[in-house]
């Protein structure tokens, strides 16, 4: 039985879809979604101006609201219980560090409007990147 | 023939120029707009009058080099139109992919490749190019970890006390209706900050002309059959101003958008740096793309400040994931003494340190400059292939 499931969510429908796909599948796992703010691009403004602030922790919470109230939009319509991870950085490798802490990683297959070449050279495809190198099992929701 | 040479050739100048204007202006005044202290007609207007003094006093010097230097034959017309057409498949490729692609860069490299194929690369001015190529992001990311670490905190507490960049935002929304909340004395701090902005802003389009310019104008310039060096800033000057006052209205939203993440005054220290980095290697006569000055000195400032609880000699020779963690341990130790407040560790899940290094480890900065050096290896890369097949054009 698996007990502890992370959720990587960005802003995309995905992963709007691999929550709910956990929450439906696993019933009685405590479910953890994690977002990742300070993702490179091309002029790195969010990554500087995260460090620029005075409260990191507190700022990188402030930006990952959104998706947070999302997630628990979802979960609250499905009576169900989440804990939130704020992650800085790279997205994957912050999932990579977690991954042992849990027993599976359900995440989905991209996120929106990130086909651009820069997003893909800095960051690459999270999903492919965590499937290849996690060492707990992956489901990746399309 | 040569009519229509040169009419084509004008054509593609204005593609480019058209594009330089997009991506410069939005750069140099997104800040600023973002910030509601310009509107992007203004802008756009300044920017184009102080694109037009950078490209005929200091752009000069690198219309030259570009022109004359980098092969040791003076460029023909046709070859710079050859060059004109290289230069703007990188901005389209730029455009559609979104990859950055740094024009100044890409004229030179497309201009070396001519030069390669038909053995006439001036090897001696193309390193002495390639080596400030190397050494200014690297000034460029040292300046702007100067400032992350030591200034910009120092400027912040001091300036943050009387003058927070809040009051200028609503006070300018107001437009020309006087706020009576606000005292005679935020009005002077104010109009002393707004000034100060418009100053940055002048001197990085004035950079962005001197860089730029020759990149639309140069091309132009060489051999019997091209135009006058003043006739061809001009032209490239109207370019980039239609650009200006055009597609930069979505560049200052996307590219000086993320630039506008920043607070603003970290953002006039990345343009002062930027922009002086800029002209002095342009008075120089070396290309260099006001872009990427830019971008350096911003990841620059992000690495200051992010490494900032690190010695400076462990942050430059920390190099694998082992040390990594060291210092991250390092980080939270430092935080602990100085936050009262720090969360115990364990305590509740969402409440983990984090550490501000995550987000430029060496590992990202390497894959993140190497990003910048593509275009340019594909545009030297591509002339020579194009100039080997059709040497007649040269």
């Amino acid at each position: 039985m698996l007990s502890t499931i992370l959720v990587p969510m960005d802003d995309s429908d995905q992963a709007g879809h691999a929550l709910e796909y956990a929450l439906e599948n696993f019933p009685e796992a405590d479910v953890t979604i994690l977002h990742v703010v300070g993702v490179p691009s091309m002029m790195m403004g969010d990554a500087v101006s995260l460090t620029l602030e005075d409260d990191l922790s507190e700022a990188a919470a402030g930006r990952a609201e959104s998706v947070f109230d999302r997630a628990h939009e979802i979960a609250d319509e499905r009576d169900r219980e989440i804990t939130t991870v704020v992650g800085i950085g790279h997205p994957a490798r912050n999932i990579l560090n977690r991954a042992e802490e849990y027993d599976t990683i359900v995440l989905g297959s991209h996120g929106e409007d990130r086909d651009r070449a820069t997003h893909r050279f800095l960051v690459g495809n999270v999903a492919e990147t965590v499937s290849k190198r996690s060492p707990v099992p992956v489901t990746v929701v399309r | 023939m040569v009519e229509t040479l040169l009419l084509v050739g004008i054509v593609a100048s204005l593609f480019v120029g058209f594009n330089i204007g997009g991506s410069s202006t939005g750069i140099t005044w997104g800040p600023s707009v973002g910030a509601g202290i310009v509107t992007k007609t203004t802008a756009a207007a300044i920017m184009t009058v102080f694109v037009f003094l950078g490209g005929i006093t200091v752009g000069q010097e690198v219309m030259g080099t570009l022109s004359e230097d980098i092969i040791t034959v003076d460029l023909t017309l046709s070859a710079g139109v050859a060059v004109l057409f290289f230069i703007g498949l990188g901005i389209l490729v730029a455009n559609i992919f979104g990859v950055p692609v740094p024009t100044s860069m890409t004229t030179v490299g497309a201009i070396a490749g001519l030069g390669l194929a038909t053995g006439t690369l001036n090897y001696e001015m193309i390193a002495e190019i390639i080596s400030w190529w190397v050494v200014t992001p690297i000034i460029g990311f040292w300046i702007g970890g100067i400032i992350g670490r030591y200034i910009y905190p120092w400027v912040n507490r001091r300036v943050d006390i009387k003058n927070s960049p809040g009051p200028l935002l609503s006070l300018d929304r107001q437009g020309t209706v006087p706020k009576p909340a606000l005292g005679p004395n935020t009005t002077t701090q104010e109009l002393a900050t707004t000034v100060v902005v418009l100053i940055i802003g002048c001197y990085m389009a004035f950079s962005a002309g001197a860089s730029n310019v020759p990149n639309a104008a140069a091309p132009l310039v060489g051999g019997d059959d091209g135009l006058e060096m003043t006739y061809a800033v001009l032209l490239a000057t109207a370019a980039i101003g239609l650009g200006g006052f055009t597609i930069a209205r979505r560049t200052m939203d996307s590219v000086g958008g993320e630039l506008s993440d920043i607070p603003l005054l970290a953002a006039l220290f990345v343009m002062v740096t930027a922009s002086t980095i800029t002209t002095t290697l342009s008075y120089m006569g070396i290309p260099i793309s006001l872009v990427m000055s830019t971008v350096m000195t911003i990841v620059g400032i992000g690495w200051g400040r992010a490494t900032r609880p690190v010695t400076f000699r462990e942050a430059v020779t920390r190099d694998s994931d082992a040390q990594d963690r060291e210092i991250e341990l390092g980080a939270i130790v430092a935080e602990e003494q100085e936050g009262e407040r720090a969360p115990a560790i364990g305590e509740e899940e969402s409440e983990e340190v984090l550490n501000a290094a995550d987000l430029f480890n060496p590992r990202a900065v390497i894959k993140y400059i190497s990003m910048w050096i593509i275009g340019p290896s594909m545009s030297t890369l591509l002339a020579y292939g194009f100039f080997t097949l059709f040497p007649g054009i040269a």
